[in-house]
């Protein structure tokens, strides 16, 4: 192939040149001794400055913090439209689910061994802490809402793969459970958006109306809640089984 | 010494955004697409924190403790603005994985195929 040779050496060629910039010239200006101005702002008064920011000695922390509700709700939004382009993209009508449905009960049951079950149950237990540890404390560290709902869905993943989808199916987590949760995550941080508006007259998103540290700490467990079964929607309907779905779908080409 | 490690790393890291950029643009398997397009997103999240070290020794996390005065503190820790915002960029990176990954094994289901050059041939059947 000719074209990917010449895409090839012109790669190289732009790689060599940003070598030679980079370490020769150093444009970047990697590997100073000196501080950008606007980071040893951040150093200096993020936890000496009386007023004005949030006193953490953490300074990532105090950064995140002046804007953190901003940060969690465009994530919200983020997050939302592509959980929704998700969803709607493998989307079964109730014909097709109850076509699935008969396709999946066909099925032979299979077993893990007892080894793994054991393992996975002991490693459940400990994520789920671990990712509400990150998201309970939130409001005073990095990380907060969406990383520990992160965590959580790596929790359900780690089911799905020792038991099944149809285990967690029985004990409740079903895709209408799901997402109702999901929307009740989200329900929570609109509401603690709006609540400044409605009941103090203030701005949206003005959180320090609100009593005490409600408004951060509402925000990231709403965020908690709406990623967590975020993920396990997409995962639920992800896990239908590659020949279910290619027979339903393949079912609806042909009529 | 510690300058030429930090040359050197920089280096390979520009070497993963260009080798994504090349990923990208010329592997026709959409599932080697999307993960080439992850290699070139954490390249330059972490060219992006790389920018915020300092070459001093010892190097402080820009956490502030009550056993250092606050000069040595200034003059050690690095850079936090970096940090900040790559925190942010890394769920944006996320959510846009699930989205991708959704379409490339829908893509799958209905045709049969995750080549970018079938795509084109299957998508501009229907339109005839």
């Amino acid at each position: 192939m000719k074209r990917d040779a010449v895409v090839a050496f012109s790669f190289l060629i732009a790689f060599l040149f940003i070598a030679y910039a980079v370490t020769a010239r150093n444009v970047l200006g990697l590997g100073g001794t000196e501080l950008r101005p606007l980071g040893e702002f951040y150093l200096s008064h993020s936890f000496a400055h009386e007023g004005l920011t949030s006193h953490s000695p953490e300074v990532v922390t105090a950064i995140v913090w002046n804007y953190r509700g901003f940060d969690t709700l465009f994530e919200t939004f983020v997050f939302f439209l592509a959980i929704m382009g998700a969803l709607s993209v493998l989307r079964l009508d109730g014909e097709q689910l109850r076509q699935a449905r008969e396709l999946e009960a066909t099925m032979p049951h299979r077993k893990m061994d007892l080894i793994v079950r054991a393992t996975t149950k002991l490693v459940v237990v400990m994520i789920i802490a671990i990712s509400a540890s990150i998201a309970l404390h939130g409001h005073l560290t990095p990380g907060g809402g969406f990383q520990g709902g992160s965590a959580m869905a790596v929790a359900a993943l780690l089911l799905f793969a020792a038991f099944s989808k149809f285990t967690l199916e029985r004990k409740g987590l079903t895709l209408r459970h799901t997402i109702s949760a999901y929307a009740v995550g989200l329900a929570l941080i609109l509401a603690t958006v709006l609540a400044p508006v409605f009941l103090y007259g203030g701005k949206i998103l003005e959180i320090n109306l609100l009593p005490g540290e409600a408004g951060l700490f509402n925000l990231d467990v709403g965020e908690y809640t709406a990623v967590t079964f975020g993920f396990l929607t997409v995962f639920l309907v992800l896990g239908i089984p590659e020949w279910v779905f290619k027979n339903v779908l393949r079912r609806e080409l042909n009529d | 010494m510690i300058s030429l490690l930090l040359a050197y790393i920089t280096i390979t890291l520009f070497a993963m955004v260009l080798l994504g950029i090349y990923g990208v643009a010329t592997r026709s398997n959409l599932i080697k697409k999307i993960i080439m397009l992850n290699v070139m997103g954490d390249a330059i999240n972490m060219l992006f924190i790389l920018i915020g070290y300092r070459l001093v020794f010892p190097v402080f996390p820009p956490i502030y403790e009550s056993h250092i005065t606050f000069e040595e503190f200034l003059s050690r820790a690095v850079d936090p603005v970096p940090q900040a915002l790559v925190l942010t960029a890394v769920v944006i990176g996320m959510a846009m994985n699930i989205l991708l990954t959704t379409y490339a094994i829908q893509f799958y289901r209905l045709h049969g195929t995750v080549d970018a050059r079938d795509m084109a041939e299957i998508v501009g059947g229907e339109e005839e």
